[in-house]
């Protein structure tokens, strides 16, 4: 099988290898997306994220239901940091949105913690670009509005929408003290709930005071506020209305291009960090670490001596001016 | 590890197992459907190219289905009472031996 | 034992004196380090905990009086007499003595026409009532031509499309079943309505015979998955039953909490109780929100409870669960009425306990739980498990022996010919207060996060189990519970010693056949605008029973039904069962 072919022709079999070989770290994965990064940087990318028990992945099905509707083929990636065990997770996301599994021009795909910080983002990332190159339209990414991955996340989506629900004040609390910044549509979700009314108060004051704080001008996104049934389809259409209208704003202005761009440099940071941290941390690095621990070498010394080991044996032209081996 | 549900049609986890590329596909069936369910399971999945995975049943499954399982296509059955430890035992070994074919 | 015997004996006089003297909890603390400590030290005990099966509490090598009064046991307040507040001994002034319970068995299977084929010989084994498992497709709402139940049809029960179906199951003798338990929980206002319609059809005297609906949803979303709808639209439609009963059908009953599912779910004694009284709770308030006082709503509730193989934990188990109901709608409802406090039930061996290995040795761990829920009180009616569950659906030898195995132990064993007889007995009193107290803890624990509907959208409940069930297997994969068969005693080659039952695989394409003939017969528009009904009542909050009703008789199908409530409900969707995990 060809895999770049295959993706490209929108064969869910060969996308899901090539997401599966990215994730891996197998060669194989950096050579398909070479291949097919031309066809990337059309789809937009909506993340939808919030507190545990907001609903999102009832909202993100629904969310699917009405870009359907409107003749969109929709990818979801959905990540699920939390990990029970080591090098391991159960993914149960999907199960909100099985009413999709049989529609072809829908392809969801579980993201889980591979126990490294940052690991969460980059396969995410990886996977929106094979979706994208597939020709997914709308491509949703669901996560957990809690960690620094998580924000990271956020962070390469072109439209964020934050969900929240009634009568729980710590989740707001939570939306604020992580996502409030990131936000471009905010829901509130089960809004036929009891507490709707305080929640949406809440919510109206704080975007108030962000707006305030940021001296909006006129013409600038205001982002909408809007309530929702997920689990009744109720209020959905609005929503995608606004995706859509944040979408055609982020076109109009150049802005849907520059966040592509800012991505995939930061996409690059982020394989250099981790190619770089893999290479550095050789066979040297358990002996310098365990001195670490034992508190026999402090961290500086520790880290410098790890990188020039690392110099010397990448780069042998390279004076030694600065002899700070210790082990 | 990806969790499907409840009530998923030998549809649903063949185009799930697809999406989700994964290495095993794991049911549970306890209503006696199994003899229709899995064949057709092992089938849809053979038919999408993806019959590289490996397929697990257990639950209700008397011992004389599993000629007729194992005939169509399903690689192993761990019905009611078995230990976790010989589960676990199986995969890798069945992991092992995948690794070694591919090396 | 025997030394120990020969050495009291040889002492007859100086032991006669202490325990006059002494006080009893003296005199126990002498056995221990006079008599016991030094033959346990020549014979070291068999393990290094005893502890109660599921509970996990210890045992003690020997209960007396002493045990009881640390317990503060009163007898007229903790136990009471047979048919008396705290109905510790009995709902039944005379227990047993005056009839048996009533020995009922499950079935269902195939076709409407092959359901009543097998209840008819059910009936002349000698059971007088009957429970109707459906399958798979009816219990999630779906009929038998969906995609969504290819290969389902009629395997778990029976297959349930149209009120046509029903027609033909009740191809029986009205005069001899007198009692059938329906097990149908999220679509149960549909189902309610054909059987209603059905006997209607049959000429029934709906006074002269007690239809049970289970309509026991909760418990679907806790364990089982049997949901369609959102816990708060399952909880409204149970309701709906509940009042239509009620107010239609005073002599049946709407309801019945099967802590039995929570129970192979793994839940403990004290979570079965707890989990169990907090969801009745949950239909208690929603019921009486519509206007009914508890003194009306409480007889109607019926609960099935399991007994698991720990002897004792089931003995105590019922007889603590009969107290803390009573208890609750006293203390907690403010009861006044003896009947609300008297609670219904259904004692019946667990599943869980048999193993799919050496099958026939499942009849002598069904004999055994039968005897301790005779012992325990049996309830209002008894059903049997049948020895080859774990291999395939009961074949109708099973089915033979089962039904045999309640008559042994009502007819020979002589456990039902005294009421309550382990009552007294020092370790069961002890057990019993015990488990008492904590599930009364474990009860303020969940009203406090705010009922069991909390409980049960913030998954408490389905993690509680996924903890208990973990541990359960790591117990028996690590040999500290030994099981015959699987971990002890195992063959190294099993010979199938019991016969297997088939289901014939046409069965689903005839059942297909026969809807789709259905739907081209009857009248489309009526259908339409009944459909139509059902949305609109489903959207006003109006009670569901009447429009199903009137969809039923116009051979709307039980899938159309279901689904014109899905437009307005929407359908449940949930990962919960990774919640112990």
């Amino acid at each position: 099988m060809d895999v770049a072919k295959e993706l490209l022709a929108g064969t869910v079999l060969a996308g899901a290898r090539a997401i599966r070989w990215l994730d891996d770290n197998d060669p194989r994965g950096a050579d398909v997306l070479a291949s097919v990064f031309a066809d990337t940087g059309r789809a937009h990318i909506v993340g939808v994220t919030g507190p545990p028990g907001a609903g999102k992945s009832t909202l993100v099905s629904a969310l699917i239901a009405e870009e359907r509707k409107r003749g969109r083929r929709v990818g979801v990636i959905a990540v699920d940091p939390s990990s029970p065990f080591t090098g391991g997770a159960i993914l149960g996301d999907r199960v909100r949105m099985s009413r999709h599994t049989l529609d072809p021009d829908v392809f969801i795909r579980s993201v889980g913690s591979r126990g490294q910080v940052g690991g969460l983002a980059r396969s995410t990332h990886d996977a929106c670009l094979i979706l994208d190159a597939m020709g997914y339209d709308v491509i949703f990414v669901e996560t957990m509005g809690v960690g620094q991955d998580e924000i990271d996340i956020v962070a390469l989506a072109h439209t964020t929408v934050i969900v929240g629900v009634p009568g729980l004040g710590d989740e707001v609390q939570a939306v604020k003290a992580g996502l409030m910044e990131a936000g471009e549509i905010f829901v509130i979700n089960k809004a036929d709930r009891e507490g709707y009314e305080a929640t949406q108060k809440q919510l109206e004051l704080m975007l108030h005071l962000r707006a305030e704080s940021r001296g909006y001008k006129d013409d600038d996104w205001s982002p909408p506020l809007l309530p929702a049934v997920a689990l009744k389809d109720e209020g959905i259409a609005a929503i995608v209305d606004a995706i859509d209208q944040h979408g055609e704003r982020l076109r109009a202005s150049g802005d849907f291009e520059r966040r592509t761009g800012q991505r995939e440099r930061e996409h690059t940071l982020t394989l250099l960090r981790e190619e770089i941290m893999r290479s550095i941390t050789g066979s040297a690095a358990p002996a310098v670490m365990a001195a670490v621990e034992r508190r026999e070498l402090d961290p500086h010394t520790a880290a410098r001596s790890l990188l020039d080991q690392w110099r010397r044996k990448n780069m042998p032209g390279l004076n030694d001016t600065n002899d700070s081996e210790v082990l | 590890m990806i969790f499907t549900g409840l009530k998923q049609t030998p549809e649903m986890v063949a185009a799930a197992a697809i999406q989700e590329d994964v290495d095993v596909v794991g049911i549970s069936t306890l209503s006696a459907g199994h003899t229709r369910s899995l064949p057709k399971l092992a089938r849809l999945l053979r038919e999408a190219g993806a019959g590289d995975k490996l397929l697990l049943a257990g639950g209700v499954i008397p011992e004389e289905d599993r000629p007729l399982l194992e005939a169509a296509g399903v690689h192993r059955t761990f019905t009611m009472g078995s230990d976790t430890r010989d589960i676990v035992a199986y995969l890798n070994s069945w992991w092992a031996r995948k690794l070694e074919a591919e090396a | 034992m025997s030394n120990t015997k020969v050495s009291t004996l040889g002492q007859p006089r100086d032991a006669a004196v202490t325990s006059s003297q002494g006080s009893l909890a003296e005199e126990v603390s002498r056995w221990q380090e006079h008599t016991r400590a030094s033959y346990v030290e020549a014979n070291p005990e068999r393990r290094d905990a005893f502890l109660t099966q599921a509970l996990k509490w210890p045992i003690n090598a020997l209960y007396t009086p002493v045990d009881l009064e640390a317990a503060g046991f009163d007898y007229l307040k903790d136990v009471g007499f047979p048919g008396e507040y705290p109905y510790t001994r009995g709902t039944q002034p005379n227990g047993h003595r005056s009839a048996f319970w009533t020995m009922t068995q499950v079935t269902g299977f195939g076709s409407g026409e092959s359901w009543s084929k097998r209840a008819r010989y059910m009936l002349d084994q000698g059971l007088s009532g009957l429970i109707l498992e459906y399958d798979l497709a009816t219990t999630n709402g779906y009929d038998s031509d969906d995609p969504m139940v290819e290969g389902e049809v009629g395997r778990a029960g029976m297959a349930l499309d149209s009120l046509e179906d029903l027609e033909k199951a009740f191809d029986l003798p009205f005069d001899k079943l007198k009692y059938l338990m329906s097990v149908c929980n999220a679509p149960q206002p549909v189902n309610l309505a054909m059987i209603i319609a059905a006997l209607e059809k049959k000429g029934v005297d709906p006074k002269d015979f007690v239809l049970h609906i289970v309509n026991g949803i909760l418990i679907e979303y806790t364990c089982v998955g049997r949901y369609i709808y959102p816990p708060e639209h399952g909880l409204r439609l149970a309701t709906d039953c509940i009042e239509y009963i009620i107010n239609n059908h005073p002599n049946w009953a709407p309801i019945s909490i099967i802590a039995a599912q929570l129970q192979p779910a793994k839940a403990n004694p004290v979570q079965e109780i707890a989990f169990s009284l907090t969801i009745a709770c949950a239909y208690i308030e929603s019921t009486l929100a519509r206007g009914f006082d508890i003194d009306t709503v409480a007889p109607y509730f019926h609960f099935v409870v399991n007994v698991d193989m720990d002897f004792f934990e089931g003995i105590c188990k019922l007889r603590a669960f009969r107290k803390c109901w009573a208890r609750l709608m006293r203390e907690r409802y403010g009861a006044t009425r003896p009947e609300a406090m008297k609670i219904r039930m259904m004692t019946s061996p667990t599943t869980t306990a048999l193993t799919l290995q050496q099958p026939l040795n499942n009849i002598g761990r069904l004999a055994i739980m039968a005897t301790a829920c005779a012992l325990g009180g049996a309830g209002e009616n008894m059903t049997t498990p049948l020895h080859d569950e774990a291999h395939s659906l009961p074949a109708e030898e099973a089915i033979r022996v089962g039904a045999a195995l309640q008559h042994i132990v009502a007819h020979e064993t002589g456990v039902a010919e005294t009421i309550d007889p382990l009552a007294g007995s020092y370790y069961v009193e002890t057990l019993t207060k015990q488990i008492e107290t904590a599930a009364f803890e474990e009860m303020e624990k969940i009203f406090a996060m705010g009922g069991a509907l909390k409980a049960i959208e913030t998954g408490y409940f389905q993690r509680a189990l996924g903890r208990e069930q973990y541990e359960r297997n790591r117990d028996i994969e690590e040999g500290r519970r030994k099981w015959v068969g699987v971990n002890h005693l195992t063959l190294a080659e099993e010979k199938r010693q019991i016969d297997i039952f088939r289901l014939n695989d046409d069965m689903e394409s005839e059942q297909v056949a026969k809807v789709q003939d259905l739907r081209a017969r009857r009248d489309q528009a009526a259908v339409d605008a009944v459909l139509e009904e059902i949305r609109k009542a489903a959207r006003n909050g109006d009670n569901m029973v009447p429009p199903c009703l009137k969809a039923v008789k116009l051979y709307a199908t039980h899938g159309e039904i279901c689904y014109a409530m899905r437009d307005v409900f929407g359908e449940y969707g949930s990962d919960s069962q990774l919640g112990g995990i």
